[in-house]
C-alpha cells in the first residue's frame, strides 16, 4: 500500500516540504543498483525496491516523531546514512520510505579527552582531517572514506591501521539510538548524563545489540549520534599533493612510513606479523592481495587486463608482499626505534625491504574503496573473519579453492587467498575475501558462491563474521548458536512488533534463496513455512 | 561474451548505458577528493547535490534516473527536467568518479539533455529565449548585433591580418566590456598584432551545453569555417566558457579532433604566462591585495583536448582500441597562479576545494538563466569560502563567474571584490 496522503503531510509537517518527496524520479534517484556493492546480483535484484518516499530529517527529535509516524500508519521504513552499502541498506519491500540522514551532519571534538561526536551525515575523510588536524586519527574502515563513520562503525569500522585496535566496538562511546516504535535509547555515559565521553554505562550493554558482529542494516533501530574515540598520533602534516587521479598524502618520513617486503613464503607472512606485534611496534601490518597492486599501477582498466593477463598460479602463490606502516607516534627517536626493530624481524625472517613511495593514496586517509570495481565492474566481499591469524590464514586459502568452482562468472585470479593481517596487535587476525565479476554476464554462479562460502565456513568451522543479516539466517543461526536465530528474532519482535524497521531483514536472505529459483536448489536447511 | 560497439558520441544515449549501470554510489563525484578533504566544512564539491540535497540531484541519483529514462521505466516530467537541468554541468563529477572508476559521467549528463531535446521534452524554457537570441542576433543576451565591438576601446586597432585572432564572445562584448578592454591591451602590451573576427557570432556553448545539438552544430561548423578563413593559427579568448566550447565542445559535436581544428585555442592566461615567461610581458606594477584565485570549471577539469573515440566493449568492460580519458589532470591550473603570484604585491591565498575540486561559482551552461537562484546560491556558497581564507578579492578567468559572484556580493553587502584577472594583469602591466 503507498504511503497515504494523510501520512505524507503529517511527514512534511515534521521536516518541511523542501526535506520529503514521493516523486517517482526522486525515488529512482535512491534506486540500490545496478551498480554497486553486491548490486547487480540476484539479491539486489530479487529483494530490493525503489523507495515510495524519501524524507531528511535535520535532528533526533524529527527520527523519532517520523518513525512513530511510521508505526501508526504502518509505512515501513529504512535508515540511510551513504546508501553506500549496496543492496543491503536499500528498501526491501515496496513503497517503503526511506530516511536520508545526510543532512545530520553535526560534528564535535573534544581534543582533550580524545573522541569526536558525530550524526550519521559525517563520513570518514572528514573526521580524519579534523582529527589529524589537532594531532589524532581513526581508523578509516575499508568500506571507504566516503562512508558515514557511525555506519560503518555499527557495521564494519577495520583496515590495515586496525593492527593497533581492530573491532571497533571499543571505539563507540556515547550513543542515540531510536529505537523501531521510536523510542529514545541512551547508551554508555549518555544515559546518565549529556556527556558521551564512555562507552559503558548502566545496565546491559546495548552497544553488541546494535551492532551485532557486522551490523544488523538497520532492522533495529537509528542510530542518530555517536561519540567515537580518537586515537593519539603524531604532530607533523600528512600534506596532500597531486592532481586527480594521482593525488596522495605525502608522509613526513621520520615520523609516518610504509615498508613493503617480500618476505619468502606465506609462512614467514604470518610470522613476521605475530612477531612484529608482540614488539608492540607499527601502525598497520597487512598482506598485499596482487590484484591491487596491479590496480594501483594500471592507468586505466585496459592495463589492469594487461598487466593481469601475465599473472598465473605459479606467480600468485609465490608472491608474499608484506605492507607494514611505521608511526613515531611519541618521537622520533621511537619512530627510529620501531624501524630498527623491524628490520631486525624481517632479516631474521628471511625477508628483504622493496622500495616503498614514501606517500599514502589509500588507507590513512582515502580509503579508496570505489577502485575495487574498476577491474571488472562487480564486487562483493563474501566474508570477513576476525579471530586468529591461525584461523584467518587458511580461511583465505580454503575459500580461493572453493572459488574455482565458480569462476567463470567470477574473475580470474589464479586462486589468490584474498587479503589477511594482524589485528589487535596480534590477539587477532583478520581474512577478507573479496570477489569480483562482469556484472552482464550471468551472476547465478556468484549468488550460489556467496551461499556457498556461508556452508563452506559451517563445515570447516570457520567463524565468519557475515551472520544475521548477510546470510540465511535459518541456516546460520543454528550452527553458530545454536539458538543465535531464535534469539535474534526475538529481540526484532520485542523491538519492532510491527515490523516496519528494514523488513524483511534479518530473514531477507532467507526470503531471498525462497524467491529467486536459481537459489532454491541449494536449500538443504530447515526453516519455518511462515512465522 | 559478445563485444558491443560503443563510442563517444553524445547524441545517442546507449552508448552511455553502461556507465550509467556502473556508478556505485561512492559519492566520489560529491565529496572533495578525499585526499585533499578539508574536514566538515567546504567537504564537497557537486553544487547540484550540495543545494538539493536529495541522492537524485547528485550523479548517483541522476546515473539511475537516466537510466530509467534509457529503459523507459520514467517518464519525462518537471521534476525531471529539474534534475538534469538545474546542474551546473561544471565536471566536478566527472573528474571525481575518474579518479577511480573511469565512468563518462560529464558525457552521460550532456547526452541525456541532447536526449530531452530530441524528445521534445527540453530544454527549459529559457534557453529557448536564449536559442532565439542567437538565431536572430547572433549573441546569447539578445543584445542588438550592431553593438557586439562597442566595447573596442579608442587607440587600439585590431589588425587586418595577424596569427592571433582574439574571440572576444558574448558577454565580454556586451555584458563586460573590461574584460576585453584588458584583454586587448595586454596583447598591444606584449607588442602582439591581434584580429578580430570580422562578424563575430556566439560560441554556441549555452546551445550545447542546454542539450540543442542541432542548433549547436550548425553554429560551430559557420564558426569553424569562419575562423578558418581569417587564416589565424592561434585563437585566443578571456572566457572559460568560450574555450572550452571552442576546445571541447566544438570539435566534439563536428566528430573530430581539436588538433584538427585547423588553429590552436588558447586562454588568455596560457598566452600571458608563457609572454612573462619568455620576457615579453613584464608585470611591474603593485597591486595590493589578498585574493584568492578561483579555478573556472570549462578552463580548468573540462578543458582537455577532444578526441573522438569508437570502438568495442567487451568482457569486463574493456574497451579496444583503447581510451585516452578526459580526468581533469591536465586542465589550466597553473597558469593563472604563476600569473597571479608574480604581480608585485599580490597575496595569493588558496581556498580548500581549489583546482580539480573547485566547488562552481553556478552560472555557466545554462544554469544562471534557468535557475538564477540556485545560481546565486553557488556563489554565494563558494564565497563563504573565500572569505573562510581572508581573502579581499576572488579573481577568475571567465565573465560568467566574475558576473555571478558580483551579483553574490552585491546582494549580500560582503565586504568583498569579484575580478577578472585580465583585470589584475593590466593593472600591473600599467598599458
Amino acid at each position: 500500500m503507498a504511503i497515504s496522503k494523510e501520512a505524507y503531510s503529517v511527514l512534511e509537517s515534521i521536516v518541511g516540504s523542501e526535506n520529503i518527496s514521493d516523486d517517482p524520479v526522486i525515488c529512482e534517484g535512491y534506486r540500490a543498483g545496478p551498480g554497486g556493492y553486491e548490486c547487480g546480483l540476484g539479491y539486489e535484484r530479487v529483494m530490493t525496491k525503489v523507495p515510495g518516499c524519501v524524507i531528511m530529517p535535520k535532528t533526533t527529535e524529527e527520527i523519532q516523531k517520523i518513525v512513530k509516524v511510521c508505526n501508526r500508519y504502518k509505512i515501513a521504513y529504512v535508515p540511510y546514512s551513504t546508501g553506500f552499502y549496496g543492496a543491503r541498506s536499500h528498501p526491501h519491500v515496496s513503497d517503503a520510505l526511506l530516511i536520508d540522514m545526510k543532512r545530520m551532519d553535526d560534528f564535535e571534538i573534544d581534543e582533550k579527552h580524545l573522541y569526536a561526536v558525530v550524526g550519521p551525515g559525517v563520513i570518514y575523510s572528514q573526521m580524519q582531517e579534523e582529527a589529524m588536524r589537532r594531532g589524532m586519527y581513526i581508523v578509516v574502515g575499508g568500506g571507504g572514506s566516503q562512508v558515514s563513520a557511525i555506519a560503518n562503525m555499527i557495521g564494519d569500522g577495520w583496515s590495515p591501521l586496525s593492527h593497533r585496535i581492530g573491532l571497533p566496538h571499543r571505539r563507540i562511546l556515547g550513543t542515540e539510538l531510536v529505537l523501531p516504535d521510536g523510542e529514545l535509547v541512551r547508551l554508555g555515559s549518555l544515559a546518565l548524563q549529556d556527556d558521551p565521553f564512555w562507552g559503558d554505562g548502566i545496565g546491559p550493554d546495548l552497544r553488541g545489540l546494535l551492532r551485532g558482529y557486522t551490523g544488523h542494516r538497520g532492522f533495529l533501530g537509528i542510530v542518530t549520534k555517536m561519540a567515537i574515540k580518537l586515537l593519539p598520533f603524531q604532530p607533523e602534516r600528512l600534506e596532500p599533493s597531486g592532481i586527480s587521479p594521482h593525488t596522495a598524502l605525502q608522509l613526513p618520513t621520520k615520523r609516518v612510513k610504509w615498508i613493503n617486503f617480500t618476505m619468502p613464503n606465506k609462512d614467514s607472512m604470518g610470522k613476521a606479523m605475530f612477531e612484529i606485534a608482540k614488539a608492540e611496534i607499527a601502525g598497520a601490518v597487512t598482506k598485499v592481495p596482487i590484484f591491487w597492486r596491479v590496480i594501483a599501477k594500471a592507468a586505466c582498466k585496459e592495463e589492469f587486463w594487461e598487466l593481469w593477463s601475465k599473472e598465473n598460479e605459479d606467480t600468485i602463490r609465490n608472491f608474499h608482499v608484506l605492507r607494514v606502516l611505521l608511526i613515531g607516534f611519541t618521537s622520533e627517536e621511537q619512530m627510529d626505534y620501531d624501524e630498527r626493530v623491524l628490520m631486525d624481524i624481517i632479516t631474521e625472517i628471511g625477508g628483504e625491504a622493496r622500495r616503498t613511495r614514501p606517500s599514502d593514496e589509500s588507507w590513512i586517509k582515502n580509503a579508496d574503496a570505489a577502485g575495487m570495481w574498476l577491474m571488472c565492474g562487480g564486487y562483493v566481499s563474501v566474508d570477513y573473519v576476525i579471530e586468529t591469524l591461525e584461523h584467518a590464514i587458511p580461511h583465505g586459502e580454503n575459500y580461493a579453492k572453493l572459488k574455482k568452482r565458480y569462476t567463470p562468472p567470477l574473475m580470474p585470479d589464479y586462486a589468490d587467498p584474498g587479503w589477511f593481517q594482524s589485528f589487535e596487535l596480534g590477539h587477532q587476525g583478520y581474512s577478507e575475501f573479496l570477489i569480483y565479476w562482469d556484472p552482464d554476464e550471468n551472476t547465478d554462479g556468484v549468488d550460489h558462491f556467496y551461499l556457498e562460502t556461508s556452508k563452506e565456513n559451517i563445515r570447516k568451522r570457520f567463524y565468519t563474521s557475515l551472520l544475521g543479516a548477510h546470510q540465511p539466517l535459518y541456516l546460520t543461526g543454528p550452527a553458530y548458536g545454536p539458538n543465535y536465530h531464535k534469539w535474534l528474532l526475538k529481540i526484532k519482535d520485542a523491538f519492532d512488533p510491527n515490523s516496519i524497521c528494514h523488513p524483511p531483514v534479518p530473514l531477507a536472505h532467507d526470503e531471498f534463496v525462497e524467491r529467486a529459483e536459481w537459489m532454491r536448489p541449494m536449500k538443504d536447511w530447515e526453516s519455518p513455512e511462515s512465522r | 561474451m559478445p563485444e558491443t560497439k560503443v563510442s563517444l558520441d553524445v547524441t545517442n544515449l546507449d552508448n552511455f548505458v553502461y556507465d550509467m549501470s556502473r556508478c556505485i554510489k561512492c559519492k566520489g563525484c560529491t565529496w572533495v577528493d578525499h585526499t585533499y578533504m578539508p574536514g566538515v566544512k567546504f567537504s564537497t564539491r557537486c553544487p547540484s547535490a550540495t543545494r538539493y540535497l536529495f541522492d537524485s540531484y547528485g550523479a548517483y541519483g541522476k546515473m539511475r534516473i537516466g537510466l530509467g529514462i534509457a529503459e523507459n521505466r520514467l517518464d519525462y516530467s518537471e521534476s525531471y527536467l529539474k534534475i538534469l537541468y538545474a546542474c551546473t554541468l561544471c565536471g566536478a563529477c566527472d573528474v571525481g568518479c575518474k579518479r577511480n572508476l573511469d565512468l563518462e559521467i560529464e558525457l552521460t549528463l550532456e547526452a541525456l539533455r541532447i536526449n530531452a531535446v530530441k524528445e521534445g521534452r527540453g530544454p527549459m524554457p529559457e534557453h529557448k529565449t536564449i536559442a532565439q537570441n542567437i538565431a536572430t542576433k547572433h549573441n546569447s543576451l539578445g543584445a542588438p548585433h550592431q553593438n557586439r565591438v562597442k566595447w573596442l576601446p579608442q587607440g587600439i586597432k585590431a589588425a587586418t591580418k595577424a596569427e592571433v585572432l582574439y574571440f572576444v564572445g558574448c558577454s565580454a562584448s556586451y555584458t563586460n566590456p573590461e574584460i576585453a578592454q584588458a584583454t586587448v591591451k595586454i596583447l598591444n602590451a606584449a607588442g602582439t598584432p591581434f584580429m578580430l573576427m570580422a562578424d563575430e557570432w556566439c560560441c554556441g556553448n549555452i546551445l550545447y551545453s542546454v542539450g540543442m545539438i542541432d542548433e549547436a552544430r550548425e553554429l560551430a561548423k559557420r564558426n569553424i569555417e569562419s575562423v578558418r578563413q581569417t587564416g589565424a593559427t592561434t585563437l585566443l579568448t578571456a572566457c572559460a566558457e568560450g574555450y572550452r566550447m571552442w576546445k571541447v565542445d566544438t570539435p566534439k559535436i563536428l566528430n573530430m579532433s581539436t588538433a584538427d581544428l585547423g588553429f590552436r585555442v588558447v586562454h588568455l592566461v596560457e598566452y600571458v604566462d608563457e609572454s612573462i615567461k619568455n620576457g615579453d610581458l613584464k608585470l611591474n606594477n603593485r597591486v595590493d591585495l589578498r585574493l584568492t584565485y578561483h579555478d573556472s570549471c570549462s578552463l580548468s577539469r573540462l578543458s582537455e583536448p577532444w578526441v573522438p573515440w569508437h570502438g568495442e566493449r567487451g568482457l569486463w568492460g574493456v574497451v579496444n582500441p583503447p581510451l585516452e580519458r578526459r580526468r581533469g589532470t591536465n586542465g589550466v591550473y597553473q597558469e593563472p597562479r604563476d600569473i597571479l603570484s608574480s604581480i608585485p604585491g599580490i597575496e595569493l591565498v588558496e581556498t580548500p576545494r581549489k583546482r580539480e575540486n573547485t566547488f562552481c561559482c553556478g552560472a555557466g551552461r545554462g544554469t544562471k538563466e534557468a535557475f538564477p537562484d540556485f545560481a546565486l546560491w553557488a556563489a554565494q556558497h563558494k564565497l563563504a569560502e573565500v572569505k573562510d581564507v581572508g581573502a579581499e578579492a576572488v579573481v577568475s578567468a571567465c565573465p560568467w563567474c566574475k558576473n555571478n559572484f558580483a551579483q553574490a556580493i552585491s546582494k549580500n553587502g560582503e565586504n568583498l571584490k569579484a575580478l577578472d584577472i585580465s583585470e589584475l594583469i593590466l593593472a600591473s602591466v600599467g598599458a
